[in-house]
């Protein structure tokens, strides 16, 4: 199906029109949480290395920050601008006007990747102060945030789909993304974990996009980039498909 | 081609209700048409089913000769559905949300259009202001103008005046009107049958999931074989009973005034009765049958179906 450049960019430009209007809590609120983390873990571990890989602690965790705030945010965007759009009944709206499926998939997902990608630059500015702003692979940084960006995005409309309320948003980043990023290797690397946890850490998908973007920043990563870049690209893949069809189907929203 | 809408076999159930049943309909290019019945008979639903809100389990729709499905781009494009559920997007001043809506139509720079909605229903000194900030009424108004931003050829409302003052109404009605004389097709529902009365071309009552009747506002009061004479007299009406009349009626207080409801057939008999009495009459008013009347008796023949 073709798409209709002005109804899709319509979409996308509500959407950045939605948080930039209420930014404090969309944009600069996340910023303050991540700032804590870089203060206190510069100030905790200022002379520790990071085993095997040899740099400073704090250029370890810069990318992993960056992405958490990256995947927090693409996936609040469109997690509530859905569960807000069925509580304020306007979600009639996207099902009265024109939009193809994919377009509405598009529409949601890009405006979500804008937000995460607009806090996670800003972060990634702010973390300059703390560790010098050195990336190794520039756009592989980028092309990877995106990816990671766009799948959280797309994560955030399933669940803004399926929920009923806006609790039932807070149970997705409460018991799935908040564990499923800590435990990631944002704050460690997955191989020196003891025994069994290594294994069990490659089967949380999260680790791979922390372990990519690592790779772009600092030029190591626990396990090979392009073995991510395949995964987290089938995975973003795969959510784009499942978006598009429960739009079809219209689940949950249509009777 | 003159059919705007076509409605064949349609069907929807949730569980065991069955909100639509079987339902056909014709509703021609142009025509002001309206579609009435009791709560829950169906009316929101098949407006639902026709704009994409709801999945009909069976039965096939055209819009302008266009199949909702397989063609939804095209027919969602010439719909414009004013929802009976008054929503607004808190977070888009007026314009802002009507500029969204014209971009979601395709439509890129729609500032002539808006203006001209926002004049022809009083929003122009809210155009910059929150949703939040605007009364009821203004928010409903914000709703048709949303309807109407790509220039519908089919326009559906829903229950449109719930919670509007009447000055209000009245405006919106013109506007309305207006939009019906440029060749617009209106579909609305509504509970004031006096509306349907005043305004539609066309009928259909819905009743239970099912269309009960569709004809000519006019054939469908003729159906209804009642009138309702008013008769004023210069002093006291004595004499007149029952039995004389050959039917019953009602006197007031002062017996200057009667009320007799009859058929058609009885006029003749029941004047010529009151001139033999020889009674000074000052005024005399015959009523005919009311849309209400229709809809009370057609609605209730659903129920006795059943």
């Amino acid at each position: 199906m073709k798409i209709n450049t002005i109804t899709f960019s319509s979409l996308v430009k509500r959407e950045v029109l939605r948080f930039s209007k209420v930014a404090i809590q969309t944009v600069f609120a996340p910023l303050i949480s991540t700032g804590l983390y870089l203060i206190i873990f510069s100030y905790s571990f200022q002379n520790r290395e990071v085993p095997r890989y040899g740099i400073p602690y704090i250029s370890f965790i810069v990318p992993g920050l960056i992405m958490m705030s990256l995947i927090q945010n693409s996936f609040a965007n469109t997690s509530s601008s859905l569960i807000g759009a069925k509580y304020n009944g306007i979600i009639i709206d996207f099902l009265l006007a024109p939009f193809s499926y994919i377009e509405l998939s598009l529409g949601f997902m890009i405006g979500g990747m804008v937000r995460g990608l607009l806090v996670g630059t800003v972060t990634y500015l702010v973390s300059i102060y703390f560790y010098g702003g050195a990336v190794a692979h520039p756009f592989l940084a980028l092309f990877f945030a995106v990816l990671v960006s766009s799948i959280f995005s797309l994560f955030g409309i399933i669940a803004g789909l399926w929920a009923e309320k806006f609790d039932h948003v807070s149970i997705f980043s409460n018991f799935f993304i908040t564990p499923l990023t800590f435990l990631s290797g944002v704050f460690y690397s997955v191989k020196g974990l003891p025994g069994i946890w290594s294994k069990v850490s490659l089967f949380n998908p999260v680790f791979y996009m922390v372990d990519a973007v690592r790779y772009s920043f600092v030029g190591q990563s626990d396990i090979s980039p392009l073995i991510s870049a395949l995964i987290i690209g089938s995975f973003a893949l795969i959510l784009f498909v499942l978006v598009t069809y429960l739009f079809k189907i219209g689940y949950k929203v249509k009777s | 081609m003159s059919t705007a809408i076509k409605i064949r076999n349609t069907n929807k159930s949730y569980g065991h209700l069955q909100a639509l049943s079987d339902i056909n309909l014709d509703i021609k290019k142009g025509e002001f048409f309206g579609l009435l019945g009791p709560n829950g008979a169906g009316k929101s639903t098949l407006i639902g089913v026709l704009g994409g809100l709801v999945k009909k389990d069976s039965g096939s729709i055209t819009v302008l000769g266009k199949d909702i499905i397989s063609n939804y781009r095209e027919t969602k494009k010439s719909l414009g559905i004013v929802p009976q559920e008054i929503t607004f997007d808190p977070y888009f001043t007026v314009r802002e949300t009507l500029k969204i809506h014209s971009g979601y139509f395709g439509i890129k720079d729609n500032s002539e259009k808006i203006d001209e909605l926002l004049e022809a229903l009083s929003l122009t000194d809210k155009a910059e202001i929150g949703p939040r900030e605007l009364s009821g009424g203004m928010k409903r108004r914000l709703l048709i103008a949303k309807a109407l931003v790509h220039d519908p050829e089919i326009i559906v409302l829903d229950e449109p005046t719930a919670g509007v003052d009447v000055e209000l109404r009245n405006s919106l009605w013109e506007y309305v009107i207006n939009l019906n004389k440029q060749g617009k097709t209106i579909i609305l529902t509504t509970h004031y049958l006096e509306e349907a009365e005043a305004l539609c071309d066309r009928i259909a009552i819905m009743n239970k999931g099912k269309i009960v009747k569709v004809d000519t506002k006019e054939n469908l009061i003729n159906s209804i074989d009642k009138k309702l004479i008013k008769i004023q007299f210069a002093d006291s009406v004595h004499g007149l009973n029952k039995e004389l009349l050959g039917i019953d009626f009602n006197l007031n207080k002062e017996k200057k005034e009667i009320e007799i409801e009859t058929a058609k057939g009885n006029l003749d008999k029941i004047l010529k009765t009151i001139n033999d009495l020889n009674l000074d009459i000052v005024d005399m008013n015959i009523e005919s049958a009311k849309l209400e009347d229709v809809f009370i008796k057609l609605t209730n023949l659903g129920d006795d179906e059943n």
